[in-house]
C-alpha cells in the first residue's frame, strides 16, 4: 500500500470544493494517487486546482445540506414510528400552546380592529374607581394631546324588534365615540354632538352582525325602531362589519348615546382617548396628570379620590378585568411552558434512543471523515424536520384542540369573560415557529450527548418533575373546590330557589304575595342580589370624611329570616328608618365601639348622600368565591327600591326539591305580570356552585393538561427502561443462565424506573411547594401545601411509573439465555 | 431553447463521458482525456467544467455508494443528457461547415 496523500492538501481540497462533491473529488485523487504510487507535489497541485471549482459561478451550492435533508427524510421514512411519535408529542404541545397563547393574547395584547389602534389609550382610575360624565366633559374640554371619548357600562338587555324578543348586549357611549375610534358605518350615520343632550330624540346604532343575524340584513333597518329596556330607540346607523365595540372580548349588539337615552348623566362610565398626531404616550400622560390633579383638587367633588392614569388600549378593556384574570393568566403561562418543556424532553429522549441505535452509523460516518459539525448539522436538519412537522400538525390541531377545550372545559358564566376566544392569529403562529426552531436546536444538542443513558435518565427525571407539579396543582384545585362546596356560607342553601328578574318597583309587593300563595312554597323574599353582597356602594361614618367603597345589598325585611342569616345585635329592619351593617363594617368603621345607633352616610356622590342610623349587625357571610370579608351594609327594599336599579332576586323556600315548584312559580309570576323579564331560575346550591367556575375551569384545564403531561412522561420513562432492557439483553441472558429468577430481573428494571421516578417526585414536590401559592386565590382557604393533595398526586404518579417500567421489564424476562448470548 | 455554445474543453469532456458510458466518473474521464486528447488536465479544471455543464443542463451526475477502495469515498458518476448530445452535434456540424473545402498540402479536399 502506497503512502497516504498529504492531509493538509486533502483538507484544503475539501474546503475548496465543499459538501459531498469534495468526497468524490478526494476519492478520485486518492485513486489516482494510489495508481501513480505517490507524488505529494502532484497531489498538492491537483488540490490547488480545485480553486477553479470554488470560484466557478456554477459551483453547486451547499451540496451537503440537501444531502442532509434527504438523508434525514430517508431516516425518518425508515422508522416512521419514532418520527410520528416525536411529531405527535410536539403537535400536542404546540396545539395546547396555540390555544393558550391566543387566550393570553386576547387578555393582554389584542388591539381593537380600528384604524391606528396603537394610538388609542384607556383612562382609568386606580383601585377601579369609576369616572363620571363631568370628568369626561372636563377631560374632553381640556386635554390638548388627545381626543377623549366616554363609553359607559356594558348593558345586557332584552330587546324586541317587531314580535321578536331576544337578549342583546349594548354599550352606552358618548356621541363622539365613533369619531374618536375612527369607525365608519356600513349604512346610516353614527351619533352627532346633539345626541349628547338629554333632549335629543333617542337613537341607536346596531352592529353589522346583529343586523345580519337578527334583522336579516334588512335594507330598511335604518329608520326602524328597536324596543329596549331603555325605551324605544330609532336605528340611525349600522356599524361596519368586524367592529364589535370597545369592550373586547364582548361582541356588542348595539350602541346608544348615554345622555339621550337614559337621561342619567350620573351613570359611571369608562373613558378612552386617541392621541393627537404629534403627541406621544409620555407627553399625553404628563398633560393628563396635570389636568387630573386639578380636577381632583376640587373639594366639592369626592367622586374622584384616586388618580387616573392612561395606558395603551390593548387586551381587555379594563385593567380590573386584566388583574382579575392575572392568576389565571400566570397559571396558563406556566402550563404552556411546562407542556412544551415536557414534550421537548420527550423528543430529546426519543432522539437519544435513536442515537443509541444509530451509534454504529455515526461512528462509521465519523471514521469516514465527517466532521463533528457535519454530524451536528445532520442532527439539526433531522430535528428541524421533526419540529416543523410537529408545528404544522400542531397548528392545524390547534383549532381542533381549541374546540375540544371549549367543549371539555366548563363554560365561563361570568359576563366579563364570555367572549374570550380560542382563536389563531399570526402572532401565535410566529411565536410558535420561534419556539419550535429553538426546540429543534435544543434537541440537536441534547441528542448528541455521548453518555446517552445518563442524559436520558436526567430528561426522564425532569419530565416526572414537571408532570407531577401539574398533577399536584390539579389535585389542590379539586380539593379546594371540594372545600369550598362544603364550607358553610353562613346562610341556608337547601330547599331554596332564586329567580333573577328585572321589573318596575311598583308591583313587587304583588309579585311577592303571588309567590307566597303558590302551594308548596313556604315563604318568599326579595333582594337586589340573592347571595352575598355587591360592590359599588360608598359609605362613611362621618359627614366630612371621604366616602369609602363598600358592598351593599337591598333586601326585604324577612330576607335574613328566610336565609337564616343571624342578626347578631339590634332590632333589624323596623318601621323606623335604619340600615343594617355586617360584622366587618362594624369593626372597620367603629372599632372598639358599639355600632348600633351610630349614623352612617351612604352614597358615592354629594347629591345621593343620605344618612341612616345603624339598626342592627348581621353576621359576615362566607360566600364561596369570596376570599375575605368585605364591609357591607343592607338597606330595606321597602324604603330604598330605587337602589336596586330594577334588578331583583326573588328567593323562595320550598317544601322539598326546589325545582319541583319551578313551573308553578314561573306560571304564578307570569300570571301576575305577563311582561316580567325572568333571567334565571336556579336552586341556591346550584347558584353557589356556579360561582366557583374559575376554580372549576382551572381544575379542568390543569387536569386535562396534567393527563397529557403524565402520558408523555410515562412514554419517556417507558422508553428509558425499554432501552435499558435492550442494551442489557446479553447481561440478562447471563444472569438467567446462572439461575436468576424472572422476578429478580424484572425488579432490576422496575427498580431503575422507580429510582428515576423517586428523584422526579422529590424535585416535583419541591417545585410544587414553591409555586402552588400562586393558586391561593382559587383554593378558598385550603392550604397551598395541603398534604393530602401532595401525597395523593405523588402516589398516583408512582403507580403510573411502576406500570410504565414494569411493562418493558416484563420483556426482559422473556429473554432466552441462548439467544441473548448469541446476540450481536 | 437557444443553441448552447460549447467551448473546446467542454466538447472534450462531454465526448469523454460519452465514450465511457456507464463508467464515467472522475478518474476514467481524466484518463480518457489524457489518452485521446493527449492533454494533462487537473482535477479542479475538470470538476469546474463538469459543474458548469451540469448547471447548463447538459450532463447529470449522481453519487454511487462509497467503496472501500477509495477510502470509503463515494464516486460521482456523470451521464450526457439529450441536451448535451444536441449541443455536441451542433458544435460538430458548425466545425464541419467551417472545415468544408479547406485543403491541406498533399491532401485531397473533402
Amino acid at each position: 500500500m502506497a503512502e497516504n496523500p498529504p492531509r493538509m492538501a486533502e483538507a484544503l481540497l475539501r474546503w475548496l470544493v465543499g459538501g459531498r462533491d469534495a468526497d468524490a473529488v478526494a476519492g478520485d485523487l486518492r485513486e489516482q494517487f494510489a495508481a501513480r504510487g505517490g507524488g505529494r507535489l502532484w497531489y498538492w497541485r491537483q488540490a490547488l486546482s480545485c480553486a477553479a471549482v470554488r470560484v466557478s459561478p456554477h459551483r453547486r451550492m451547499l451540496p451537503g445540506l440537501g444531502q442532509d435533508f434527504t438523508h434525514a427524510l430517508r431516516t425518518i421514512r425508515r422508522s416512521p414510528g419514532y418520527a410520528l411519535t416525536a411529531m405527535f408529542c410536539l403537535a400536542l404541545a404546540m396545539g395546547v400552546n396555540t390555544t393558550l397563547f391566543s387566550l393570553l393574547d386576547s387578555i393582554y395584547f389584542r388591539r381593537l380592529p380600528v384604524p391606528e389602534a396603537d394610538r388609542l389609550v384607556k383612562i382609568e382610575r386606580e383601585k377601579n374607581a369609576l369616572c363620571y360624565w363631568r370628568e369626561f366633559v372636563d377631560f374632553r374640554g381640556s386635554l390638548r394631546s388627545m381626543q377623549t371619548a366616554g363609553w359607559g357600562t356594558l348593558f345586557s338587555d332584552e330587546i324586541s324588534i317587531g314580535n321578536l324578543r331576544m337578549h342583546a348586549v349594548a354599550e352606552m357611549v358618548s356621541a363622539n365615540f365613533a369619531h374618536v375610534l375612527r369607525v365608519g358605518t356600513a349604512a346610516g350615520r353614527w351619533f352627532t354632538p346633539e345626541d349628547d343632550s338629554p333632549a335629543a330624540s333617542p337613537s341607536v346604532v346596531i352592529s353589522y352582525r346583529f343586523w345580519k343575524s337578527h334583522m336579516n340584513a334588512d335594507p330598511a333597518a335604518v329608520g326602524s325602531v328597536l324596543r329596549t329596556g331603555a325605551g324605544q330607540l330609532r336605528i340611525v346607523g349600522i356599524a361596519p362589519s368586524g367592529f364589535e365595540g370597545a369592550f373586547p372580548p364582548f361582541a356588542i349588539d348595539y350602541w346608544f348615546p348615554m345622555a339621550a337615552v337614559t337621561g342619567r348623566r350620573d351613570a359611571p362610565m369608562a373613558l378612552l382617548g386617541r392621541l393627537q398626531p404629534r403627541a406621544t404616550l409620555d407627553s399625553a400622560a404628563a398633560e393628563f396628570r396635570v389636568i387630573d390633579a386639578r380636577l381632583r383638587s376640587d373639594p366639592h367633588d369626592p367622586r374622584a379620590p384616586y388618580p387616573a392614569t392612561i395606558q395603551p388600549f390593548t387586551g381587555l378593556a379594563f385593567q380590573g378585568g386584566v388583574r382579575r384574570l392575572a392568576p389565571l393568566a400566570r397559571m396558563m403561562s406556566f402550563v404552556c411552558a411546562a407542556v412544551l418543556l415536557i414534550a421537548c424532553l420527550n423528543v430529546a429522549n426519543l432522539l437519544l434512543s435513536r442515537a443509541a441505535v444509530r451509534q454504529r452509523e455515526l461512528a462509521i460516518r465519523h471514521g469516514l471523515g465527517a466532521t463533528r459539525w457535519r454530524l451536528f448539522r445532520a442532527r439539526l436538519v433531522e430535528s428541524l424536520i421533526l419540529s416543523a412537522g410537529g408545528e404544522v400538525i400542531g397548528l392545524a390541531a390547534g383549532h381542533w384542540i381549541g374546540r375540544a377545550l371549549e367543549i371539555a372545559l366548563p363554560s365561563i358564566p361570568e359576563e366579563a369573560l364570555r367572549g374570550l376566544q380560542f382563536g389563531l392569529d399570526w402572532r401565535v403562529g410566529a411565536s410558535l415557529t420561534a419556539v419550535s426552531m429553538v426546540a429543534a436546536a435544543v434537541f440537536a444538542i441534547a441528542s448528541g450527548r455521548v453518555r446517552a443513558v445518563r442524559w436520558r435518565q436526567i430528561y426522564s427525571i425532569a419530565q416526572v418533575t414537571f408532570s407531577l407539579t401539574l398533577l399536584i396543582a390539579t389535585a389542590l384545585l379539586l380539593r379546594g373546590l371540594d372545600h369550598a362546596l362544603h364550607t358553610d356560607p353562613g346562610f341556608a342553601t337547601d330547599r331554596r330557589m332564586v329567580v333573577n328578574f328585572s321589573d318596575r318597583h311598583d308591583r313587587l309587593a304583588a309579585l311577592l304575595a303571588r309567590a307566597r300563595a303558590v302551594p308548596g312554597i313556604e315563604d318568599a323574599t326579595l333582594a337586589r342580589v340573592p347571595l352575598g353582597t355587591i360592590s359599588g356602594a360608598c359609605a362613611t361614618p362621618a359627614a366630612d370624611a371621604p366616602p369609602r367603597r363598600v358592598n351593599q345589598n337591598v333586601v326585604e325585611p324577612n330576607y335574613f329570616a328566610l336565609m337564616q342569616i343571624p342578626i347578631l345585635r339590634g332590632a333589624g329592619f323596623t318601621d323606623a328608618p335604619g340600615l343594617l351593617v355586617n360584622e366587618s363594617m362594624a369593626r372597620a368603621f367603629w372599632p372598639g365601639q358599639e355600632a348600633i345607633g351610630k349614623p352612617l352616610w351612604t352614597g358615592c356622590t354629594a347629591a345621593t348622600r343620605t344618612m341612616l342610623p345603624v339598626a342592627g349587625i348581621v353576621r359576615d357571610l362566607d360566600n364561596p368565591g369570596d376570599t375575605e370579608h368585605v364591609p357591607a351594609f343592607y338597606l330595606s327594599l321597602r324604603s330604598h327600591p330605587e337602589n336596586t336599579r330594577g334588578l331583583f332576586g326573588l328567593i323562595v323556600r320550598t317544601a322539598g326539591d326546589p325545582y319541583r315548584w319551578r313551573k308553578a312559580l314561573s306560571d304564578a309570576l307570569m300570571a301576575e305580570a305577563p311582561d316580567l323579564r325572568i333571567y334565571e331560575m336556579t336552586s341556591i346550591s346550584d347558584a353557589i356552585s356556579e360561582d366557583l367556575w374559575q376554580s372549576r375551569w382551572q381544575a379542568a384545564l390543569l387536569g386535562s393538561v396534567a393527563a397529557l403531561a403524565i402520558l408523555l412522561a410515562a412514554i419517556g420513562l417507558y422508553g428509558v427502561v425499554a432501552c435499558s432492557v435492550a442494551q442489557r439483553t446479553r447481561e440478562i441472558g447471563v444472569r438467567m443462565a446462572v439461575g436468576a429468577q424472572a422476578g429478580d430481573v424484572q425488579w432490576m428494571f422496575v427498580g431503575e424506573g422507580l429510582r428515576i421516578t423517586l428523584a422526579g417526585v422529590v424535585l416535583g414536590l419541591a417545585l410544587s411547594a414553591a409555586i402552588t401559592r400562586l393558586l391561593r386565590a382559587s383554593l378558598y382557604g385550603l392550604n397551598p401545601l395541603d398534604p393530602i393533595a401532595f401525597g395523593a398526586a405523588s402516589l398516583a404518579w408512582i403507580a403510573v411509573a411502576m406500570l410504565a417500567s414494569w411493562w418493558p421489564a416484563r420483556r426482559a424476562t422473556r429473554v432466552d439465555p441462548l439467544t441473548a448470548l448469541k446476540y450481536e | 431553447m437557444p443553441p448552447v455554445h460549447l467551448g473546446e474543453f467542454e466538447q472534450i469532456v462531454l465526448l469523454a463521458i460519452l465514450r465511457l458510458g456507464d463508467k464515467a466518473y472522475g478518474v476514467p474521464v481524466l484518463a480518457e482525456i489524457e489518452k485521446r486528447a493527449r492533454r494533462r488536465v487537473t482535477v479542479g479544471a475538470l470538476y469546474a467544467t463538469l459543474d458548469r455543464l451540469e448547471a447548463k443542463g447538459l450532463v447529470h451526475s449522481w453519487f454511487a455508494d462509497p467503496t472501500p477502495q477509495r477510502g470509503g469515498r463515494s464516486k460521482r458518476y456523470f451521464q450526457v443528457l439529450p441536451a448535451g448530445m444536441a449541443a455536441l452535434a451542433e458544435s460538430k456540424a458548425a466545425l464541419d461547415r467551417m472545415w468544408h473545402g479547406i485543403k491541406w498540402k498533399g491532401e485531397s479536399g473533402g
